[in-house]
């Protein structure tokens, strides 16, 4: 009998479980007075669902054996997009809802095998506002999240923002042939594809600059601004991107905009981002969002007014992200009670509970204990914070 | 901290030249003596990590390395998601298919169907030979692959070929090539996305000091 997890499932340790549990505790405390609501999406969906994420094949979803196409949810979005179209349907517009909960992947190993990757995400959608006012909300509530998780100044938090129509707008002198391996070519980070596509050098120059052009959001503006002329897009991402500044430089979190920056998830099309973080070895994504009004409006009966934008917390990265580097903190378990002689069993378990009404958590020792040096010894390898010995 | 990851083997003495190009002196590696897999530049700035050549782009795309020196064969047959930033231009040697001289197949598609086909680049022979629309069975193995033919649990091969001698001092014989594959600098696309200039630096400078080295990109 196979005694570990699934294939690229984890099963946590209460210490762990608690600290994942205070940090969706503390992003629901901020998403709550940003006046979201929680829902709860279920965890199968029908295939259609998920495939109404758009582009390619859908090789990461987990499927299920069952009469009807199932999968398990790859992300949180596209099954609350489909509540609010259908059951939330009649709710005023907009709508402001969070959620967490498991989302699952599949993927082949090195060994040729299947792997699940199971990763817990806490994120919002903000669903009915096509304006860019909800692109600049759903950043300040991002960078209001930040702060309550106790991002520090050794994590360098950096917002990687791109736009889906810009670099629509900076490929539309790509002939249309090439402009899909070009996209690629630019969101993969891909010099060589870029230099092997059938285009004149000059046109394979100017994408190489493209790749190239990132950095302090006013900065990468003005050149947009020099290449594309005036654009209501690109002024609209320059006032969000306004909108944010202030608070995010108060936050010490940097923002960067690059303009063929887009992340793995190919139903966002308008505003995408990723927030960054230095961990002790290698970058760290912590959270990723965007707009996706298409996906939206495949699950509507008026597409013309359909419109989300949100994002996703990887919950597990950044509990990794602020453990490390910080040794264990002081013990958080429980007090724990011991006695010495058998019949004091009834008075202990009346003393438990006499705990437990004044708000103390603590736990029995169930036999008893020879001496109260003993219990100490206990309560150490226990990790509980207190003993008390009923001698 | 810049790390670097090369490969062990063929590839090491020219990645070492091309890093020195960028100021970057990792020479201790190419040292008969050194056993330490870590080693940092004199200059503080950099260090390299000597890994198993599959394992480059590992280390990449994990993000513990920022860039790496790599085979093109083993980027197309990992498909890990790392950037290829330059083509290194040495190293070069083809895929190719291989059979026994004595078999009288002359190109890939005169293989019977569902015929067994050995390979340590299962993924790289899958998609030739899905494109040629031949059912294969392959047979992954880890090395020695020409063994496959002549002991004949494969009618083919699909391998690695530089200077052909060991298909010929084996009796076997290319067929059709696959691809040619020469070194590639890769990058860690997040770390390239973050960085401030230290990374692109160096990237230009192979590029600089290597002609072939592809794509030059205009100030």
């Amino acid at each position: 009998m196979a005694l570990q997890p699934a294939a690229g499932a984890r099963d946590l340790n209460p210490g762990q479980v608690e600290r994942n549990r205070r940090l969706c505790q503390q992003l629901a405390a901020v998403y709550r007075l940003w006046g979201y609501q929680e829902v709860a999406p279920p965890a199968i969906e029908r295939l259609d669902t998920l495939q109404a994420r758009g582009g390619g094949p859908q090789a990461e979803v987990v499927r299920l054996a069952a009469e009807e196409p199932l999968g398990l949810r790859p992300e949180l979005t596209a099954p609350i997009a489909r509540a609010a179209c259908t059951r939330l349907a009649a709710r005023p517009r907009p709508l402001r809802l969070w959620a967490e909960g498991a989302t699952f992947r599949t993927f082949v190993g090195d060994g040729g095998g299947q792997r699940i990757s199971e990763q817990l995400q806490s994120g919002v959608e903000l669903l009915g506002v096509p304006s860019a006012a909800a692109d600049a909300e759903l950043l300040r509530l991002l960078l209001a999240c930040t702060e309550t998780l106790g991002l520090r100044g050794r994590h360098q938090p950096l917002l990687l923002v791109g736009h889906h129509g810009v670099l629509s707008a900076l490929l539309d002198r790509v002939p249309a042939a090439e402009r899909t391996a070009c996209r690629q070519a630019l969101t993969n980070f891909d010099p060589l594809a870029l230099a092997a596509l059938p285009l004149p050098g000059h046109e394979v120059d100017q994408l190489l600059v493209l790749l190239r052009l990132r950095g302090e959001p006013a900065q990468v503006i003005d050149k947009l601004q020099q290449q594309l002329g005036p654009l209501a897009l690109l002024e609209d991402l320059a006032q969000t991107l306004q909108l944010v500044e202030a608070a995010a430089q108060r936050l010490g979190v940097g923002i960067q905009l690059d303009p063929s920056f887009q992340p793995q998830f190919n139903y966002y099309d308008g505003l995408v981002f990723k927030l960054v973080c230095q961990g002790e070895a290698a970058p760290v994504e912590i959270a990723s969002g965007g707009r996706y009004d298409g996906l939206v409006a495949r699950f509507s009966l008026d597409p013309d007014a359909a419109a989300g934008v949100g994002f996703g917390f990887r919950i597990e990265e950044i509990r990794d992200l602020l453990d490390s580097g910080e040794g264990p903190g002081p013990s958080q378990g429980p007090l724990l009670l011991a006695y010495g002689q058998a019949s004091q069993l009834p008075a202990a378990l009346e003393r438990l509970e006499a705990l437990h009404r004044s708000g103390l958590a603590a736990e029995l020792l169930p036999d008893p204990c020879a001496d109260a040096q003993q219990a100490e010894a206990l309560a150490r390898t226990r990790g509980n914070q207190a003993v008390e010995w009923l001698g | 901290m810049i790390t670097v990851a090369l490969a062990k083997g063929a590839l090491l003495k020219d990645s070492v030249r091309r890093f020195a190009a960028a100021g970057l002196d990792f020479s201790p590696l190419l040292d008969d003596d050194n056993r330490q897999l870590m080693v940092p530049s004199p200059c503080g700035t950099a260090r390299a990590l000597l890994v198993r050549n599959a394992d480059v782009p590992v280390y990449v795309a994990y993000g513990q390395a920022q860039l790496g020196v790599v085979g093109d064969d083993v980027l197309r047959e990992h498909r890990l998601p790392v950037a290829p930033l330059l083509d290194l231009g040495f190293g070069g040697c083809r895929m190719a298919v291989a059979v026994k001289a004595s078999s009288g197949y002359r190109r890939a598609s005169d293989l019977p169907a569902h015929c067994r086909v050995a390979s340590k680049f299962v993924r790289c022979a899958e998609a030739f030979f899905d494109q040629l629309d031949l059912p294969v069975e392959l047979i992954h193995l880890t090395g020695s692959v020409e063994l496959g033919p002549i002991t004949g649990m494969s009618e083919a091969i699909v391998d690695l070929v530089a200077t052909g001698r060991t298909l010929r001092d084996n009796g076997l014989v290319a067929i059709e090539d696959l691809f040619t594959s020469t070194a590639r600098l890769i990058g860690h696309p997040i770390a390239l996305r973050l960085d401030h200039g230290s990374l692109q630096t160096i990237v230009d400078q192979i590029a600089t000091a290597a002609p072939a080295a592809r794509p030059p990109v205009p100030a």
